[in-house]
């Protein structure tokens, strides 16, 4: 029967084949799997010298909104219609251990090549010593930045923060000098831990001068309670280069996935720049009251929502901010050449309060993030907007985070700015802004 | 006085048979005695000191076979305190995660300001969720609420004893003769499986503490891909209890 020999052969030959590929391949296999999962000891090496950081490079297009206020501030001299940067960022951290001392840093040096030529900067964001005596009390002296508050988009109890970008809330920023000790107790009742936090600012010639009035002392501090699994903090600030101010904040988990927060601050003597109605620039002393209503849920199809309410008792009326806005229409305006003097007094009081961000008196954030749709690993898209709630203007913010290779970020953002005239995001230079950002990490 | 060898010849007869029941007697007794709940604190025992100190590396591993990997050194003390920091990659290096029973944290050094999180997120992305990183032992998250014999190993039916666990079930193989955990069936509350642990290469981490050293994950929901987590260097270690606190979650690093 030579068919069925033939099948008996190619059979014989078959399991072979396959006796040779198990004897052979399985080990491999065997190794590959356990290659596949090694942990190398050398990895978890500790080395008092630790540092890393990132080398970023980004785009931006912006239209310019030309008929707007802060156009004719920024771009009076120019005609453009549109704005494109090209920017890079490099940002160092680092800490040297030496038993119970230890020296921090974070540096960032950018460069950016715009439509108005070349700038750049370098900038130490912190450089300070710690001292840890126990695991109850440390001592810092340097420069070291704060982010206190509970809040994601804005702070108003973050007394000695840097104002930060509500759009970009995780970005490092500059820190103060300063001398801090930190203390913390745990306690097995309903007070499960205390942490106080006690920071003196000087404000001296070339030290701290962009806090406030020079040659002045002033003293911060921040008791923190985990109170019945609520994070509870009580924080002030004491001194004469701002005005002395109280607040409170807390946070809660009222279920696992749904977090709410909050923050009051109160001083009572605040001194804010206005623009008078018979356009004189006055400085007036006035109560003001801010607070931050906040909540951060979690979806079960893992779509994370944060919405903030913040009343900033500081801010400007629409009113104040109307007569600011038509003294740089006038000045701009003017036939048939531009008045340099209101413009200039524009720019003065945009610096001093008017021109910074959420200047305003009521707002409402919302950022909604989902996290890896349609089962895209490392892909978050996400939607982010702004709402002045008195002028009804708004920016709507979509955004795609993908972080799939290892160690790279890559950020698509489109920002628009909305709003009619004599509102704050209608009054932006920039009517919309697309930015592509890539940022390495090591 | 010799004994006398009826007295012997009775002994024999009855020694073998009283050994018997005595084994026959005192077994299902002493199963009786180590019900699920003792076997679970003895798993825990099993898998680690109650203070203890401990790397990690997390892999996640896709359907194309592309790897991302996570180091973690991680400090735990008691019932319900555990600290997570990531030491790799760049891009995650000084995040640090906090739990303090129910309660969880996130730190990351850029926003400069501890974040409450929640069991179910990740913030490794993969299968595995914050609870599996920041996981309390057994015993205080869940109780047993059967438990089958069944030959080489017991099953633990596992209900979680508060909502805020990520999982509202466990079904729990132990081996029965290293009391460690084998596999692990996470449920929801309606049944539905969202994940299974399987614990392997048990190996000898020292000071007589004799315990898996890989744990893998897969999720039906999340078919094809792969996640797994290896230990190393597990080990005792005192730890005063203010380093489980907010202020201390940026100087983790300082303590290994």
């Amino acid at each position: 029967m030579p068919f069925l020999n033939n099948i008996t052969v190619k059979g014989v030959r078959t399991f072979r084949l396959l006796l040779l590929f198990y004897l052979l391949g399985w080990p491999a296999l065997l190794l590959a799997e356990e290659e596949m999962f090694s942990f190398d000891l050398d990895e978890i090496e500790k080395n008092p010298l630790v540092w890393g950081g990132y080398a970023e490079f980004s785009w931006e297009h912006m239209d310019i909104n030309q008929d707007s206020v802060f156009n004719h501030l920024n771009f009076s001299a120019k005609s453009l219609s549109d704005f494109d940067r090209l920017r890079g960022t490099g940002q160092l951290f680092g800490r040297y251990d030496a038993s119970k001392l230890n020296l921090n840093w974070l540096l960032q040096a950018s460069g950016q090549q715009d439509d108005l030529g070349w700038t750049d900067t370098t900038d130490i964001f912190a450089l300070y010593g710690t001292y840890t005596s126990s695991p109850t009390l440390s001592t810092i002296i340097g420069k070291k930045s704060y982010k206190w508050g509970k809040g994601y988009a804005w702070n108003p109890v973050g007394f000695i923060n840097r104002p930060k970008d509500p759009n970009n809330p995780n970005e490092s920023l500059e820190g103060f000098v300063v001398a801090e000790v930190d203390y913390i107790k745990t306690f097995g009742t309903n007070l499960q831990s205390l942490a106080l936090t006690t920071v003196v600012l000087p404000v001296v010639e070339h030290v701290n001068e962009d806090f406030g009035s020079t040659y002045r002392a002033n003293f911060a501090a921040k008791l923190y309670l985990l109170y019945r699994d609520t994070d509870i903090d009580l924080l002030f600030l004491a001194g004469d280069s701002r005005a002395n101010r109280v607040g409170l904040d807390f946070s809660r988990n009222i279920a696992t996935n749904f977090e709410i927060h909050a923050e009051f601050a109160y001083i009572p003597h605040q001194h804010k720049l206005v623009l008078e109605e018979n356009d004189s620039i006055s400085n007036r002393t006035q109560q003001a009251t801010s607070l931050l209503l906040g909540l951060r849920y979690l979806s079960n199809s893992d779509v994370t929502t944060i919405v903030e309410y913040y009343h900033n008792g500081g801010g400007y009326s629409t009113a104040e901010m109307n007569r600011f806005y038509e003294l740089i229409r006038e000045g701009a305006l003017n036939q048939p050449l531009p008045l340099d003097s209101l413009l200039d007094k524009g720019r003065e009081l945009a610096l001093k309060g008017y021109g910074r961000p959420q200047s305003g008196r009521n707002y409402i954030y919302a950022k909604i993030t989902k996290k890896e749709p349609f089962a895209i690993l490392y892909l978050t898209p996400g939607i982010t907007s702004i709402v002045n709630i008195d002028d009804h203007s708004y920016s709507f913010t979509p955004e795609l985070v993908y972080t799939r290779i290892t160690n790279l970020e890559m950020r698509l953002r489109l920002a628009l700015f909305n709003g009619g005239v004599s509102t704050e995001y209608g009054e932006k230079a920039f009517s919309n802004k697309a930015e592509f950002r890539v940022r390495y990490f090591f | 006085m010799m004994p006398s060898s009826h007295t012997c010849i009775l002994n024999k007869t009855t020694l073998i048979p009283c050994l018997l029941l005595l084994f026959f007697v005192l077994l299902p007794g002493q199963a009786l005695a180590l019900d699920g709940n003792d076997i679970l604190r003895q798993v825990d025992a099993n898998m680690q000191p109650q203070s203890y100190e401990m790397y990690r590396k997390l892999i996640n591993i896709e359907p194309d076979g592309k790897k991302k990997e996570f180091v973690l050194y991680s400090l735990k003390k008691g019932q319900d305190k555990m600290i997570a920091l990531f030491l790799s990659p760049a891009s995650e290096k000084g995040r640090s995660t906090l739990r303090l029973g129910d309660n969880m944290w996130l730190y990351i050094p850029n926003v400069g300001k501890p974040l409450r999180i929640t069991s179910l997120q990740s913030v490794v992305g993969g299968i595995f969720n914050n609870s599996d990183i920041l996981r309390l032992d057994y015993s205080t998250e869940y109780e047993a609420k059967d438990i089958i014999d069944e030959g080489d190993h017991y099953v633990l039916d596992l209900t979680a004893r508060t909502p805020s666990v990520a999982y509202a079930r466990l079904k729990m193989e132990v081996d029965k003769k290293t009391l460690l955990p084998t596999n692990i069936d996470c449920l929801a509350i309606s049944g539905m499986l969202i994940k299974t642990l399987h614990y392997s290469k048990i190996k000898d981490f020292g000071d007589g503490m004799i315990r898996p050293a890989m744990l893998e994950t897969s999720s039906p929901l999340q078919k094809g891909y792969r996640s797994v987590m290896l230990f190393a260097k597990v080990k005792k270690r005192d730890l005063a209890d203010e380093v489980f606190s907010l202020n201390y979650l940026s100087k983790v690093d300082e303590l290994r």
